[in-house]
């Protein structure tokens, strides 16, 4: 009897993994075939971006720098499109760019394009894309001194000084927020470096919810003006622009796949203190 | 020398132009490349390398440091060409500076491809083990750079209606349909491993790990709507709100993470700013040529 219960906990801590992902795509494909809604409410973080986006004087632009690219599509794709809702329903023109991974700047523009062409906004008047720079740091700050240089081209090949939004766009006083969307860490790095801390610009951001807990420090400092974590600040910022999307839906995949790993950590756990003590006993 | 350095960045203005600049930058490069190299052993390079390294450091922090004022570029009494910025005698070289070492930085694109080239092209020409996997990156190197640059010089249609060129649809084809999943399932495929991973090695078997388990369970049903429905019957306001799940993750990553990530953060930073210096200094054993001895 003792022997049969210790070798069912044992078996319990070496459920074989394939089960394991049979479980977990099983519960992905009954949330996304079935989702059961849940309460989204948004966090102090995901308030202060919005609030920041609306408190961007008329004349300012806003510069959203979009670094990443379809590894982290899933986070960054819908809070890309989120806040560009955010951007044109309280109508503040913004402007696209990228520093790295050079092919977040297609999939961002790709999203602007259509988001954009929901409120009848026009490329080079409401919004436009400066394109990929290559430089980091090199690029941060010789833009703060020279947009138009320092830009060059927008994304497809024309000269930025020909487009009508940027009339009078001359330096970094021309920016009123920055908004970095990222997978990547370091990149926050450069623009508080460079540009927040030196020209006081306001900063906001939107990480995967992997690299999010690292820049908590900015946001308490007040360094940072709010913060998207992962999909749950873009499902956040999906109920504040009122356009329930993606995000919402990963949100409930999400809470559900967290609940099935807390179960099988607990399984394992249990298999292993029973298993413990089986063996205390014997010995 | 800004304004003259500043010019010679300038786009050419004609496409005659263009090609005289660049048939005198590549015979230019090739000029000074073959002098040095005549002239420098590997104790010259590594001092010239040191150098500029030096002169390039000390002129960014420079600039950086120095105090800026509108009307002049400090500290000589030079007007300032752009008084609504502040300035220093340095500032002006920014945009120049920065546009070079721009253009420096994007030449190791070429490296990497040429090297990129070299290691594939070898197992392709020697029939190494796993070839195919190199000739596959030749395949889809070449189909994305014909077919994203024949997309991008074709003539912009005029009306949205109007079909979309083969061109275009193949290369939408190839990154909308092909790289884009392909590089997503790839990440995705983590969400697999974690979960497998967490089952087998998070094992209470310490006081530490406990607290770090109660923890981890904390964020993670606080940081998605299920914790918050689970604790929906809590008040929203007053001291028991505290105990609402979503609640408790955010004073977690609040009130514990941040202080722990902020000390982590000041760790980093004085560990860069000792490497950064150095660098700058060229006093890291490695930096450039060391196996030249």
């Amino acid at each position: 009897m003792t022997e049969r219960a210790t070798g069912f906990w044992e078996r319990f801590q070496q459920i074989p993994r394939y089960y394991i992902y049979l479980l977990l795509a099983a519960v992905v494909i009954w949330q996304i075939l079935f989702p059961m809604p849940l309460p989204i409410a948004p966090s102090r973080a995901t308030q202060g971006v919005y609030d920041a986006i609306a408190a961007v004087p008329d004349d300012k632009l806003i510069l959203i720098s979009t670094d990443w690219d379809a590894s982290t599509q899933a986070e960054t794709g819908p809070q890309t499109e989120a806040l560009i809702h955010a951007c044109l329903q309280n109508h503040k023109r913004f402007a696209i760019m990228n520093l790295q991974p050079p092919m977040g700047v297609k999939l961002a523009n790709d999203i602007a394009e259509r988001v954009a062409a929901e409120y009848g906004a026009e490329y080079g008047v409401d919004w436009c894309n400066w394109g990929y720079k290559y430089g980091f740091d090199n690029v941060l700050i010789a833009m703060a001194k020279n947009i138009p240089k320092t830009i060059g081209d927008d994304f497809y090949g024309d000269p930025v000084t020909d487009l009508p939004m940027m009339k009078g766009v001359q330096d970094i006083s021309s920016i009123g927020l920055v908004i970095e969307i990222t997978g990547l860490a370091a990149i926050t790095e450069y623009w508080i470096g460079l540009i927040q801390g030196v020209y006081g610009t306001p900063f906001a951001s939107a990480y995967t919810a992997v690299m999010a807990p690292g820049y908590y420090p900015f946001l308490d400092s007040d360094q940072m003006k709010g913060m998207l974590v992962g999909a749950k600040g873009a499902a956040e910022m999906e109920v504040l622009v009122h356009r329930p999307a993606r995000a919402t839906v990963i949100m409930n995949v999400q809470s559900w796949a967290h609940v099935l790993i807390i179960v099988l950590i607990i399984v394992g756990n249990l298999g292993y203190l029973f298993a413990r003590t089986r063996g205390r006993q014997r010995a | 020398m800004w304004a003259s350095l500043q010019s010679a960045l300038q786009p050419a203005p004609t496409a005659a132009a263009l090609v005289r600049n660049l048939i005198l930058s590549v015979a230019g490069s090739v000029l000074l490349l073959a002098v040095l190299h005549r002239f420098l052993g590997p104790r010259g390079r590594r001092w010239l390398i040191a150098f500029v390294t030096f002169i390039g450091g000390l002129y960014l922090g420079l600039e950086y440091f120095l105090p800026v004022r509108k009307q002049i570029l400090w500290p000589t009494g030079i007007p300032n060409p752009n008084p609504e910025r502040a300035a220093n005698l340095l500032t002006p070289g920014i945009e120049p500076v920065g546009i070079m070492l721009s253009v420096i930085g994007a030449f190791t694109v070429g490296l990497g491809v040429y090297s990129l080239c070299q290691v594939h092209g070898r197992n392709v020409a020697q029939r190494r083990a796993g070839w195919h996997n190199s000739l596959a990156f030749f395949l889809a190197m070449l189909a994305m750079l014909i077919f994203g640059l024949w997309a991008h010089y074709l003539p912009k249609l005029d009306t949205p209606s109007e079909t979309k060129p083969w061109a275009e649809s193949v290369y939408e084809l190839l990154f909308n349909g092909l790289f884009m999943p392909l590089q997503a399932a790839t990440f995705s495929l983590l969400a697999f491993y974690i979960a497998s991973a967490a089952y087998r090695a998070f094992r209470i078997r310490t006081a530490e790990a406990a607290l770090m388990m109660a923890a981890a369970f904390i964020v993670m049903i606080g940081q998605v709507p299920i914790g918050a429905w689970l604790t929906s019957a809590l008040p929203t306001t007053g001291t028991v709100a505290f105990f609402r799940l979503e609640a408790l993750g955010e004073w977690v990553m609040s009130w514990l993470n941040t202080p722990a990530q902020r000390g982590i953060v000041f760790g980093i930073a004085i560990g860069a700013l000792a490497m950064s210096l150095r660098i700058w200094l060229s006093l890291e054993r490695g930096t450039f040529f060391s196996e030249q001895g």
